[in-house]
């Protein structure tokens, strides 16, 4: 039952986000440096350490998926890959938001968070029609969380190397959200990353439980022997 | 140094109002500058947010919409398929307002939904 | 000799002896590479390279070069029902993975042999970085033999087996191409190879290779169940 506790989740998340976006403008303080653009930043950096985080618990399913053989843990390590996949484009428009709003160009080179984080996402992009190209539903399952697996152990060596690309005559330009912010800062902050996770985590267990309930749909299709829906062919993995 | 002050300007203030460097006076707990340059762009990257989200929402309704359709077949493929099924009685296919929406969403049923729906309910009608 | 080790090696030499019979995709690889190196002459408009041009006009025609070649390793064993006759047989799937990795290793370090003298020829004023560069070559060598295996051995299997490989590798290899053009960058500045933070490069290049080959082996058992 992947609706059990949707409701109480999707108020979590709710209440969680209008009081984020209300401390974002009406608690923290003007950035000195970079005035009502830093604002941004409460939205795009909690929206990518999520997406982050996600892709890594993709491989982690994924792991659960090859050494127990139970297809769910297959279905969760998709959704989560999906979801966060939505998120990283989130990321990645606000981030040239940003880009313009403090440089005048929608991207820059400059930024190495941006940057890796647009190399992950053009791997994860690389999912689906990796998935869907495989057509016996046992061997994409399994491929699929070898990918999430290997993808997931590139995350941190691609964030390395763009780091270390990284030339040292642009100084960084995202030094104002690391380190040294002030207390009031912080704290809104850690209450938008907060909101956001659980965001995702609603999105994901919406998603499971709307997989869960057309599975239930083809499983009373079957008891009754009613003609099969030749609707959109069902690709995406599925969950019963 | 010069952000640290900046901050503790800000945050020394007790009840009332905040100097801003050269922005003039604002009351502490107003929303800051929406109007200027700055604005557009943050408005814009929490608008680009809300919308992907209500784009999801519009995903998930359309799949909704979907099941619900799927769950009405199904629902009067099984009570058709039922010999002595109570209160079905002559051929004529039940008006009730359970059809009308149904007669209405035949029009979307595929090609293979239809074949199989149609001579159902004639079959069905004939054997009571 | 333990039978694993004896699995490899006979692998191993199959690979290498059905790649010398038919000699089709060495030779080809070598091929595309060259004719890539005329483009970027004219693309570019330049007679000579240095620095990061150079860096990144080898390592793009290398790396679209092995791209090329990768998908023949699995491609021809699918086809001729090989690997119904490895599943079958009672040997461990990581040697399996290693001997295909070193096949291709082998391959790749074979391509290079032959053109990146033809680009010392074409585009370098001296020969000087070549020892240094081969350090780097042989070791982005290994992560691209690992990760070309592990990926085009799936990709043979879905429908758009020329296209996947190709796509799902080309953003996994970003970080080994990132460290193997940082490190080759100042090895062909123009006044002569300057080692500026090789070892740093050097060390990510390992890291990936040793990330890469012990998640190839480890998971390579899946791969090939049916």
């Amino acid at each position: 039952m992947y609706g059990k506790g949707l409701k109480p989740l999707s108020i979590a998340t709710v209440v969680a986000i209008a009081v984020a976006f209300s401390l974002v403008f009406f608690y923290a303080p003007l950035d000195a440096d970079q005035g009502f653009i830093q604002k941004i930043f409460y939205l795009h950096v909690p929206l990518a350490i999520t997406a982050l985080v996600g892709f890594v618990i993709g491989g982690v399913f994924a792991i659960a998926h090859l050494r127990g053989g139970d297809r769910r843990w297959d279905a969760y390590s998709y959704v989560s890959i999906h979801m966060s996949v939505i998120f990283g484009v989130a990321v990645l428009i606000t981030g040239a938001i940003w880009a313009k709003a403090s440089w005048g160009h929608w991207w820059v080179w400059d930024e190495p968070t941006l940057v890796s984080f647009l190399i992950v996402f053009l791997m994860y992009a690389t999912y689906y029609p990796f998935r869907y190209a495989i057509e016996d539903r046992d061997r994409q399952a399994r491929y699929a969380s070898v990918f999430a697996i290997v993808a997931g152990a590139f995350v941190p060596l691609n964030f390395i190397a763009v780091r270390l690309a990284q030339s040292l005559v642009h100084p960084r330009v995202f030094a104002t959200a690391n380190g040294g912010l002030p207390g009031s800062m912080m704290l809104t902050f850690l209450v938008c990353l907060a909101a956001v996770a659980l965001l995702w985590v609603t999105l994901v267990k919406l998603e499971l439980t709307a997989k869960s309930a057309s599975g239930q749909l083809k499983r009373l299709r079957r008891a009754l022997d009613a003609p099969a829906d030749s609707g959109s062919p069902r690709i995406a993995p599925e969950v019963s | 140094m010069r952000k640290e002050r900046a901050y503790l300007i800000l945050r020394d203030r007790s009840m009332g109002e905040v100097q801003l460097f050269g922005m003039g006076l604002l009351p502490i707990g107003a929303p800051a500058l929406p109007l200027d340059e700055a604005g557009k762009y943050v408005a814009g990257a929490y608008l680009v947010f809300l919308l992907l989200l209500l784009v999801y929402v519009g995903i998930m309704a359309a799949k909704l919409q979907r099941m619900e359709r799927e769950l009405r077949d199904l629902a009067s493929f099984a009570e058709q398929g039922r010999p002595g099924t109570p209160g079905r009685e002559a051929e004529d296919v039940p008006v009730d307002v359970e059809a009308q929406p149904a007669a209405v969403s035949d029009r979307n049923l595929t090609p293979s939904e239809a074949a199989a729906g149609r001579p159902d309910r004639v079959r069905g009608s004939s054997d009571v | 000799m333990t039978p694993t080790r004896a699995a490899f090696a006979a692998i191993l030499a199959k690979d290498l002896r059905a790649e010398l019979r038919t000699l089709q995709s060495l030779p080809a690889m070598a091929l595309f590479a060259v004719t890539a190196f005329v483009i970027f002459r004219f693309g570019l408009d330049r007679t000579s390279l240095s620095g990061s041009l150079a860096s990144g006009v080898l390592w793009a025609t290398l790396l679209f070069a092995a791209l090329l070649g990768i998908n023949r390793l699995f491609v021809a064993e699918r086809e001729e029902g090989g690997f119904d006759a490895i599943r079958l047989a009672p040997i461990d799937r990581g040697a399996l993975f290693a001997a295909k990795a070193a096949a291709l290793l082998v391959f790749l370090l074979a391509l290079e042999l032959v053109v990146v003298p033809v680009f010392a020829i074409f585009f370098l004023d001296s020969a000087a970085a070549l020892g240094p560069l081969a350090l780097v070559l042989l070791l982005a060598d290994l992560g691209l033999a690992a990760t070309g295996t592990l990926i085009s051995s799936m990709a043979v299997h879905s429908r758009a087996r020329d296209l996947l490989g190709p796509l799902v590798l080309l953003p996994l290899v970003v970080p080994l191409m990132i460290a193997a053009t940082g490190a080759s960058e100042p090895l062909l500045a123009l006044h002569g190879p300057d080692y500026h933070r090789f070892g740093t490069w050097l060390a990510v290049l390992c890291l990936y290779d040793l990330i890469f080959l012990l998640i190839g082996w480890a998971v390579f058992d899946f791969l090939l169940e049916d």
